[in-house]
This record gives structure tokens, sequence and C-alpha cells, in this order.
């Protein structure tokens, strides 16, 4: 059904829950397993991830000045570094962002002198000695409580959250402005970046992701629809509005064409884990920056450059709106992002080289090797290729996350 | 001159989504609607400038006639989007948003309803209050004839930004799809119509920009009075082959007013 189209996922930092966020509001965390049963034939993890806990993250929500519904849908989650037992996570609307307290409880107290096993108040006369209470291991309980919720921050749609390297703030993007929040304080947040002009007239951009530099707690990167990045810097000024670089590639004349501002639109960007590099995604490409160049890319990768000639009929359809996401491995070594027909892609960056996978849901085996997938796009057919016109547009992969290992 | 069909159809279905986005859950999206209407304005560029490859002359001397009746500062405003050849070759938007401007007022000074194609530059407070007003506009056009039957797709559509938003619903489509299909048969039965059609084209950019500012004051009731005059004159038409100097005239407005809607609907927000 709709309402369980899975509209995000992300990992935790040790790669053993997985959380992913639908268009209902609600959020499914899942647990990797691990070998309990001591079969001595499988080294390692299984790689199956069972379902750790759900929990209603959202509701449908109302905004009764403008008149306008609020979607439950949730655009991003994202983990907090573990600090203790609990776990916590971020997950947002198009308006509110909530932290949640994710814990286990295994044990329970037994042996209350006042109420007996199923809570009732015991008959004092009948107790006629006193004892204390002991913890008994019980079976597990995953506890899921909302401990935040920031309200009220947004006027536009929440595209991204971004929690910061010092482990007590982070950000929330719209299409206009960015916020920083402190972890605790649910009444207050800064904005600092804000873009929206005197004269909505004069609109030509909007911010379509954000994210916090990994390693430096005062660097942040937001991209814009006009395919630019921008780097800014909190030390600077409060109000970073200026940019300290911006990334752009000059658009190239001879493509050209009435969707060439919708495909050059960046639909995501990621801080590579080394700090160094920024990945975006637009419609066509996967670019890889380095933060040292501001003129252009280091690396520009064709996801589907066989789509260019069939821009109208995906405007029409809407696959032009498509927001792909991508992911750095953790090694930063590969990187990958998704496309139509079940398939995704991924490219090594030594080699440059690409290569194209299939989601493949009936080989649900884990580990099980994805088969390799070509798009036939003239020249030599080979027996699997796939035509470009007999692409699935309806299934797409759009969220993506990469486990840390 | 394929470009122009091309250009024509990608405009329809531009309007038909920025439409669609008004009535779809979640509110208005900014990002999409304003890809959205960027994509119409280069289309509406293209088209207007294979429209008007030939007729430059006939728009520039009907524009100086058009001129007279605005005010002053419209004027200053004109120089800079002169002929109608010379805005639509460019690609700025100052350009546009001076004619938007220059819509505007000139639109104080005409009688004539003009539908409420805003250029594209004009403010989603104007679309908003476009679409608001459109609404009980739309209502009056709704009663007019059958073409409006598979309409939604093609209206123009004011998109309501998110930011000021409280544009009620999509009445202003309704409104559209009328004059989209007059339109086409005004295009039908063109050929003697036509040097007249494109200088109207001119003036009906500004005015409907007008339009859209005008709406910006949310003077409603004046506008269904200007609507409903010159909605009976559609009315009475029906979409049928003008034949007649009036009714070519008619068919000239009715396409104006579908020209219309497709600028001022980039500017929804």
């Amino acid at each position: 059904t709709e309402a369980d189209v899975i509209s995000t996922v992300e990992f935790n930092q040790t790669g053993d829950l997985l959380a992913t966020g639908d268009k209902g509001g609600r959020v499914v965390i899942f647990q990797r397993e691990t070998e309990s049963k001591g079969e001595s034939e499988e080294l390692g993890e299984s790689g199956e991830y069972n379902v750790y806990s759900t929990f209603q993250s959202h509701e449908p929500d109302f905004d009764y000045l403008k008149s306008l519904e609020i979607e439950e849908k949730i655009n991003k989650i994202r983990w907090l570094p573990q600090q203790n037992a609990a776990r916590f996570l971020l997950s947002t609307n198009d308006k509110t962002i909530k932290l949640w307290k994710v814990s286990e409880r295994d044990k329970r107290p037994e042996g209350y002198n006042l109420k007996d096993e199923e809570g009732r108040i015991k008959d004092i006369s009948t107790v006629t000695s006193l004892r204390v209470p002991v913890l008994k291991p019980t079976d597990l309980m995953v506890e899921v409580r909302p401990r935040r919720i920031f309200a009220n921050g947004h006027t536009y749609h929440v595209n991204s959250i971004s929690v910061n390297s010092d482990g007590e703030t982070y950000l929330s993007a719209d299409d206009l402005r960015v916020n920083m929040w402190h972890l605790d304080i649910t009444d207050r947040s800064f904005n600092i970046v804000d873009i929206k002009p005197a004269n909505m007239e004069d609109l030509t951009e909007v911010i379509t992701a954000a994210e916090f530099h990994p390693q430096h707690c005062h660097l942040f990167v937001y991209s814009s629809s006009k395919g630019t990045l921008r780097l800014c810097d909190m030390r600077d000024s409060a109000l970073c509005d200026k940019h300290s670089k911006i990334f752009e590639e000059p658009e190239d004349p001879g493509n050209r064409s009435f969707f060439s501002e919708i495909i050059s639109s960046v639909s995501d960007v990621k801080f590579s884990h080394s700090g160094r590099y920024l990945l975006t995604r637009d419609y066509l490409t996967v670019k890889v920056w380095d933060l040292n160049m501001e003129k252009g890319p280091v690396g520009t990768y064709q996801v589907h450059e066989y789509l260019r000639s069939k821009l109208c009929s995906l405007y029409e359809n809407d696959c032009i709106f498509d927001k792909f996401e991508c992911v750095w491995n953790s090694t930063d070594s590969v990187i990958m992002t998704g496309a139509y027909n079940s398939f995704f892609r991924m490219f090594d960056r030594e080699t440059g080289r690409g290569v194209t996978l299939e989601a493949w849901r009936e080989s649900s085996k884990p580990r099980a090797v994805l088969r390799t997938r070509r798009i036939y796009t003239g020249g030599r057919r080979r027996r699997g290729d796939v035509g470009v016109d007999s692409l699935d547009f309806t299934k797409k992969i759009l969220h993506m996350a990469w486990h840390p290992a | 001159m394929e470009y122009k069909v091309e250009a024509h159809r990608i405009m329809s279905i531009s309007l038909g989504k920025i439409y669609n986005s008004r009535v779809q859950r979640g509110g208005i999206k900014l990002h999409k609607n304003l890809l959205v209407s960027l994509v119409l304005r280069s289309a509406r560029q293209v088209y207007l400038s294979e429209y008007y490859s030939g007729a430059c002359l006939n728009a520039q001397n009907e524009r100086e006639g058009n001129e007279w009746d605005i005010t002053d500062s419209e004027r200053e405003k004109f120089p800079p989007s002169a002929t109608e050849c010379d805005r639509v070759e460019s690609t700025e938007e100052p350009q546009q948003s001076e004619q938007s401007e220059k819509g505007r007022d000139y639109r104080e000074n005409d009688d004539e309803v003009k539908s409420d194609q805003a250029d594209s530059t004009s403010t989603l407070q104007q679309e908003q209050n476009q679409n608001s007003s459109l609404d009980s506009v739309a209502k009056v056009s709704s009663e007019t004839p059958p073409e409006t039957s598979n309409e939604p797709k093609e209206s123009p559509s004011d998109s309501a930004v998110a930011e000021s938003d409280s544009t009620p619903e999509a009445n202003g489509e309704s409104h559209q799809p009328p004059k989209t299909q007059r339109k086409r048969s005004a295009e039908e039965s063109e050929s003697g119509d036509s040097p007249q059609k494109r200088t109207k084209v001119a003036s009906s950019n500004a005015e409907e920009s007008e339009e859209a500012e005008e709406m910006d004051t949310s003077n409603v009731s004046n506008l269904i009075t200007i609507f409903g005059s010159s909605f009976s004159g559609l009315l009475s038409k029906d979409g049928a082959k003008p034949e007649a100097e009036d009714s070519g005239q008619i068919c000239c407005d009715q396409m104006l007013k579908n020209l219309n809607p497709w600028s001022t609907a980039i500017v929804a927000f």
C-alpha cells in the first residue's frame, strides 16, 4: 500500500540497526541477526536483519493557519552517536523533527510487597513477611519513547537533517532555510542560512539538501536546485548566507534543453567519511567534488545517460522530479546511487568503472551476490541486456544507506 | 515549427502539474513548482519566439497603439521589452518582470477581461491571491460550455505558495480549461485572424500579468464583473468557429487568455 512505501533508510554507526521510515509516518527498526546457535559453518554475522521495533513517529497534521495538510511521511532519519545503552534517533516529516529514545528492557522487578504479579494492590493483611524485589530476566522488550519534539521551526518542507560531530547540535534544512538546533532545547533554534528573497518573485533557487562536516563541527554544506554546493563556516558569522566556498560546474551549452534546470538540481549531497570530498547526485549523474577545488567536480559518473533523450516523457510522468540519494562506502572507495527498474549503480573511485546491479527481491538469500545488469543502448546486444524502453520507471531506488563495515 | 508544438505541449503539461500540485496532499511543493515554472518559462519563450518570428513588426505596431492606454509609469517599463520578439528571445528575467509590471498597470486601464496569466515573474503572493480570486472567477467560467470536460490537465493553474498559502481550491483551473479549449478552436480558425491574434498576445501578456497583480489586491468582486463581461462574449461563442470579425476578435482574446495563464502560473511562489 501507499503508506508502506519506504521514504528513508539509515544505518546506525555500528551497523547493527537499520531504521526505515515510510510514507505512513511509521519507523521500523531492524536489527542484525547475530549467530547465536553456535553453528560452526557460519563465520561472522549472517547479514540478515529482523524487525526490532516499530513505532508511529509522525501523524498526519493540519496547519490551520494556512489550511494545509502536513504529510506524515518520514523524510529523513538520522541516528545519534551512541553514548550509553540507549539509542537515539531523529526522525522528521515536512515540518517537525522528533528525537526518539530506543531502549531495551530485558529484566523486570518481581516480588513487590504491596502489589501482586499483575500489579493489583495486595490486601495488607495477607502480607506476612517482607522481601526485596529482585530483577528477573524477561522477554526482551524494546521501548521507544519520544524525548524531544522540535516543532514550528520551518515554514517550508524539511528535506534534510544532519547531526553535528559535536554530538550536541544538529541542523535541519527546508527549501529556503537551514536551522541549527541543540538536542536538548526544543523551543529555540538558530537560523544559519536564509535564502528567501525579499520578494518571492525573485526566487530562483531552493535548498535541496544539507549536511554537517563529519569532523569539523563548524562546517556544513548545502546544495541547491541550481546544482551549486555551498560550504559554510559558522565561525564566519552568525548567519551563513555568505558561503565560504561555492562549488559549481558551468553548464554544457550543448546539452541545453527545456529541462536543463531540472536535471541539474542536486537531489542529495554527502560528505565522504574522510571529510575531504563531497558526493552529489543530480538526475543523470553523480559527481565527486574535492573541498579544495571549487571550479568543478573531480569525478563525474553517468548513472543513466540513456535517459537524456527521454527527458520530455520523464517530465510528463513526473519521474524527472525523482530525488535519488547517493552514498559512500565506509572507505570512500565506492559510491552508489539508485536508478530505475530496480537497478542501482556502483562506481569504483579508483578505476572509475561503474556497474549496474539489480535489487532482486526473489533472490533473498543473505549474502547472495546480485546480478550485474546492462542497459542496451546500441552496439552489440547481449542476452540479458535490458532495452531502455522496457525499463520500469515505477520501480525506482531512491533511498539507500551503506553499512558502515 | 515542431518546436512550437513541442513547446506548446510542454506548456500545457507544466500548467497541469501546477494545477495538480494545488490539490495534492502536503501543500505546494516549492521546489517542484519552481522547476516546473522554469520549464514553463523556457517553453513559453520558445513558443512565443516561434510564434512571433514572422510578426515582429506587427506586434510592434500594435503595441504602440496599446501603449496609449497605459500610464507613464508603465510606459517607462516598455522600452526594455519593446517588442514581443525581443521579449521572447531574451531569457532575462528582468524583462519579464517588467512585462508583468507593465501588465499590471495596463490592466487598470483596460476594460477587457484578461485571464489570470501572469508573466513568469509574478509573485507567489500574486498567485495565491490569484488563486483565491480565481476561485470565484472559475465558478463563473465553469458554467461555460462543454469543452471543460477534459480540461483539468491543461488548465494553467496558479500555484499557491507553501509559504503564505491559504489558497483554497483548484477552482481557478476550471477557469482555465475553457480558455484552453477555445484557444485550440481559435487556432484552427486562425488564418485571417492571425495578425490580429499575434498582436493581441503581446498585449494580453501584459494584461494578464496585470490581472495577477490585481488579484493580488483581492478585488474579487471587480474581477467577477470583469470576467463576467468578457465571458459573456466567450460564452456566446462557445468555442465555435468564428465567422465574423468580432468573433475573431473574441477568439483572439480567448487565445490570449490562454497564453496568459501560462506565464502567470510560473510565478505561483
